[in-house]
């Protein structure tokens, strides 16, 4: 348990910049999720805190220690792999003990802290099996068990819910999130995930190529994403292409006015989430069109119409599922419209 | 049951040919050899038609026979283990590396079977006799005096043997580490191993199955070795293959020759077994 800094830390292959310098700082007991899409360079960040990867510059800080240089055995992290990476022909205690028996504890005080941390992850009837006798879920709280056994300064998850089934996977993050909480543990988890991300992260770091594209709460992501990359890829948007003409007002390529937020004049996107867009109720709101319903989808919980409001401008807006007895059909002409604040202006 | 019976039948098909030909050619010698070394040897008739257990017992009463099955299997247990400490790091690092040049490093561990022991071993004479080049070089440098003697004794032998079954050690042991995951030894490594502990502890272990295989492999090929201890050993030299060969083509002593035959199968067979009943209850959970 410890604080995490990595200053400008980056990592090179020839010409090719994979991770260029990231700066972040984590707090003692914080939950700090990676978002990006795959090559982004959030698991090369990760594999350079655990010291696999060294970096090209920067430098990393485990509880004020630089560990930049430091071999992966020096230091004291705790990863779990994206495929567990359980010792196959150990069993399920030998696993646990193994990061024990390198710390030359007593082995009354091995064995006592394997089976707390096989308690913690709800495994003390299966000590003597095999890995390849076990679930994939138990599989992977062997190896978060492993790795709490340690009692890591930092927490690392690779992608740790990515080879379970959906369901499993929602049980299993409310779960890592618990202990974590519980243990105090500085965690950091890679995800390409959102929702997965949104659910267990204290804060979250969006990554494309290579780069920090925002640091924030999932509000500040939602809310006010830094950049158009964000803004997509944290929650669902849909996007009209346009220009800004005057602070305020912004015309799309199929010539609507629209009220818009400030932005500087010239070529920019206005990019709106489907749920703030509202239908029929085109009374109050800053923006009122019609259109015509291109598109359905029946989610169950939600109603997906793709509008289209002129040749060259096309919307999607999300409606709650409440039960209503008449929906859209395609070909439908409807009204719609939205507040000023709703929409997001990014300059292209 | 009509489909089960065709598909009886392709297997069968799978299977068959290679199963006869093993049969004719190994199983049916096998057996007319073991029949002939049950017969008597009398000098100026050949072969005698006899059941008699007498060749293997002038085998293990004559004590220069048990020296050589003695010097054959010390020599295969020295190249195996040499085999085995110099092929795995190599294979090791064949396993891991990413560069793109990996299908050629292959290739360089394969080369050396593209060139027949014999071959080899003659290039070897040439360059390590007495005369050779090595010794030439060295005493015209004035480096030693005297021709230093690499030719003709049991060192030059293992280290004939050893560089004729090294590429099958590696090989073997390469692949079978490649199917080992990557993220297991970065596991050790996380949770505090050094790099010695996470080989002795994770490494090792989980590549048993090769260094079992790799090692019976050149095991194997070491107890039958023949061009090289002839070339490389020399005339009074002994092991098992070229004693053999001796007993049929110089000797023409068939039921002899075929006796040392089934002393040395039954050998490589007990020894092999042996190492693998070891292995097996050291490492009785090793991984698929």
């Amino acid at each position: 348990m410890a604080r995490l800094e990595l200053n400008h830390l980056s990592k090179r292959y020839g010409d090719n910049a994979v991770v260029a310098g990231v700066t972040l700082d984590v707090a003692d007991g914080e939950f700090l999720v990676l978002l990006g899409p795959s090559g982004c360079g959030k698991t090369t960040t990760l594999r350079m805190i655990a010291g696999f990867v060294e970096p090209s510059g920067g430098s990393a800080y485990i509880g004020g220690v630089d560990v930049t240089y430091l071999r992966p055995w020096r230091r004291n992290t705790g990863m779990v792999f994206q495929s567990y990476a359980l010792f196959p022909h150990m069993t399920v205690a030998e696993n646990v003990a193994f990061g024990l028996e390198m710390r030359k504890l007593s082995k009354t005080e091995v064995v006592a802290r394997s089976r707390e941390a096989l308690r913690l992850v709800r495994l003390e009837g299966y000590a003597d099996r095999l890995p390849r006798q076990l679930s994939g879920g138990q599989q992977q709280r062997v190896a978060l068990a492993r790795v709490l056994a340690i009692r890591p300064d930092v927490l690392l998850l690779d992608e740790p819910l990515s080879n379970l089934d959906a369901k499993l996977r929602e049980e299993v993050r409310i779960e890592i999130r618990e202990l974590q909480r519980q243990l105090g543990l500085t965690t950091i988890m890679v995800t390409h995930d959102q929702e997965e991300a949104l659910i267990v992260a204290d804060r979250l770091v969006v990554m494309s190529e290579g780069k920090i594209r925002q640091i924030g709460t999932q509000r500040d992501l939602y809310e006010r994403p830094a950049d158009r990359f964000v803004a997509g890829f944290v929650g669902r948007s849909t996007v009209l292409q346009g220009r800004v003409i005057a602070p305020g007002q912004f015309e799309t390529a199929g010539g609507l006015a629209l009220q818009c937020r400030d932005g500087a004049p010239g070529k920019a996107a206005l990019v709106l989430r489907p749920e703030r867009i509202a239908l029929g109720v085109a009374n109050g709101m800053d923006n009122r069109l019609s259109g015509t319903v291109e598109f359905v989808s029946y989610l169950g919980d939600a109603i997906e119409l793709h509008v289209r409001l002129s040749p060259a401008d096309r919307v999607v807006v999300q409606l709650a599922n409440r039960g209503e007895t008449t929906v859209p059909a395609v070909g439908d002409a409807v009204d719609i419209g939205w507040q000023r604040d709703a929409g997001l202006i990014f300059a292209e | 049951m009509n489909a089960e019976r065709s598909s009886t039948l392709s297997a069968a098909g799978l299977v068959g040919p290679a199963t006869l030909y093993v049969g004719i050619g190994l199983l049916v010698p096998l057996a007319i050899l073991l029949r002939y070394s049950l017969n008597q040897f009398v000098p100026g008739k050949f072969m005698v038609d006899a059941l008699t257990v007498e060749n293997y017992v002038k085998f293990f009463t004559d004590g220069y026979y048990i020296a050589v099955l003695l010097r054959t299997v010390r020599i295969a247990l020295i190249t195996t283990i040499i085999c085995l400490l110099m092929g795995f790091p190599l294979a090791y690092v064949l396993a891991r590396t990413r560069t793109r040049y990996k299908t050629l490093l292959i290739m360089l561990v394969v080369l050396p079977l593209f060139i027949g022991n014999a071959v080899r071993a003659a290039g070897w004479m040439v360059a390590f006799g007495n005369k050779g080049v090595l010794n030439a070089s060295l005493m015209g440098l004035g480096v030693v005096s005297e021709p230093l003697e690499i030719m003709f004794t049991e060192g030059a032998v293992i280290i004939g043997i050893t560089a004729v079954n090294l590429p099958f050690m590696v090989l073997t042991l390469q692949s079978v580490i490649e199917g080992i995951d990557r993220s297991v030894e970065e596991a050790a490594f996380n949770l505090g191993a050094t790099p010695l502990r996470m080989a002795y502890r994770v490494l090792f272990p989980l590549a048993m199955p090769g260094v079992l295989a790799g090692t019976i492999l050149t095991f194997i090929l070491a107890m039958n070795a023949y061009a090289t201890p002839v070339l490389l050993g020399g005339p009074r030299f002994q092991m098992m293959g070229p004693l053999v060969y001796g007993q049929f083509v110089q000797q023409n002593n068939w039921p002899f020759g075929g006796a040392i035959s089934f002393i040395l199968m039954i050998a490589t067979l007990v020894l092999t077994l042996a190492a693998n009943m070891l292995v097996q209850r050291r490492y009785r959970e090793a991984a698929v």
